[in-house]
């Protein structure tokens, strides 16, 4: 829900970089999504787009990897990835519990990062 | 022949690794220090819209009689109903709108607080924007994160937003009154939060007559 104003921010970073290092002109754009963020990369991609417009950036691809989840379980120990339910892909958002003991105390140590890897620009 | 061909553009990878949502989980750091410094307890009140969050600070400071003790930061998209109604209740108050913004992030807050004068604060309550799902991702530097749901609200509330139940310090069960009406059980909605967050005070409320309210400022550790 928020992802306007976090591809705002992207795109302002992105743009920033650009200037700093004398780009002319911004190719693309490389992010990382952790898949436990509450960000839909399509909408995040389709702000990034309208936000470049009539920028330096204007028509630079977007590119999202997705970063995998990690957690460790406060009950049983457990660390590793948690389990998806292939049929509905938002349903991580509420079942976000421990595959092996399935209690819901969970830290969650990798998912939720939204990072801007790097940016190619013409000079 | 010797052919000479103009030298094209060049083409660089700019190196970023920047985390953006970190710099808002910087930011609220930096909040936490500032009101550790000046000895002040922060709460944040989450929940969703109607769900009561504005009831329950006036029901809290109306129970507490602090006064300009105690200050609030309202957050809304537009409007300054939620500020005005606490303002009543004899606090400071300023309304935070967020505009377009489905949440409060730190940078707000930071900005609030300059606004503000906090000389002479003790408490500190910042109603989050009504939401149950954006507030989660952005931590404010509060010291506590109450989140208040109604019964009004139906009974799975709990069992679909764990994210935001699970990192809650508190959980407010509101419009206590109204859980026949609604056919909603009250303890299966305790028994969803416990087990996502089996620590977690889980306090029922009726704000607008003040039932419940003294058990949250027990559990908060407030002087009555």
């Amino acid at each position: 829900m928020h992802e306007f104003s976090i591809s705002s921010e992207i795109v302002k970073n992105v743009l920033d970089a650009a200037e700093k290092n004398n780009g002319e002109k911004v190719l693309s754009v490389q992010l990382e999504i952790g898949e436990l963020t509450l960000l839909n990369i399509e909408q995040v991609i389709f702000w990034i787009h309208e936000l470049f417009k009539g920028s330096a950036a204007e028509g630079a691809e977007v590119k999202v990897k997705t970063i995998k989840a990690r957690i460790h379980c406060k009950v049983c120990g457990y660390k590793g990835g948690i389990r998806f339910n292939q049929e509905d892909s938002f349903r991580h958002l509420c079942l976000q519990n421990c595959p092996r003991c399935n209690s819901f105390q969970i830290k969650v140590d990798k998912g939720r990062e939204c990072v801007l890897r790097r940016i190619q620009v013409v000079k | 022949m010797k052919i000479i061909k103009s030298k094209g553009p060049e083409i660089f990878d700019i190196e970023l690794e920047k985390d953006i949502l970190a710099k808002n989980r910087n930011l609220a750091k930096e909040n936490k220090k500032r009101f550790d410094r000046s000895n002040i307890l922060a709460i944040d009140i989450m929940g969703s819209i109607g769900s009561g969050k504005t009831s329950l600070i006036k029901a809290i400071l109306k129970k507490l009689g602090m006064g300009k003790k105690v200050a609030v930061i309202a957050g809304d998209l537009t409007t300054t109903i939620d500020a005005e109604r606490i303002e009543i209740e004899g606090a400071r108050v300023i309304q935070v709108n967020t505009g377009k913004e489905c949440h409060l992030d730190a940078n707000l807050i930071r900005q609030a607080m300059d606004g503000m004068k906090l000389d002479g604060v003790k408490l500190l309550f910042i109603e989050n924007v009504g939401n149950l799902i954006c507030p989660g991702e952005f931590p404010l530097g509060a010291h506590k994160r109450i989140v208040v749901v109604s019964v009004t609200e139906g009974p799975y509330m709990i069992v679909k937003h764990p994210y935001i139940f699970r990192e809650a310090d508190m959980i407010v069960l509101n419009k206590i009154d109204l859980a026949k009406a609604m056919k909603v059980d009250p303890y299966q909605l305790e028994r969803d939060a416990k087990k996502i967050n089996p620590q977690v005070p889980f306090i029922k409320t009726n704000a607008l007559n003040g039932t419940g309210i003294s058990k949250i400022i027990n559990a908060l550790g407030l002087k009555t």
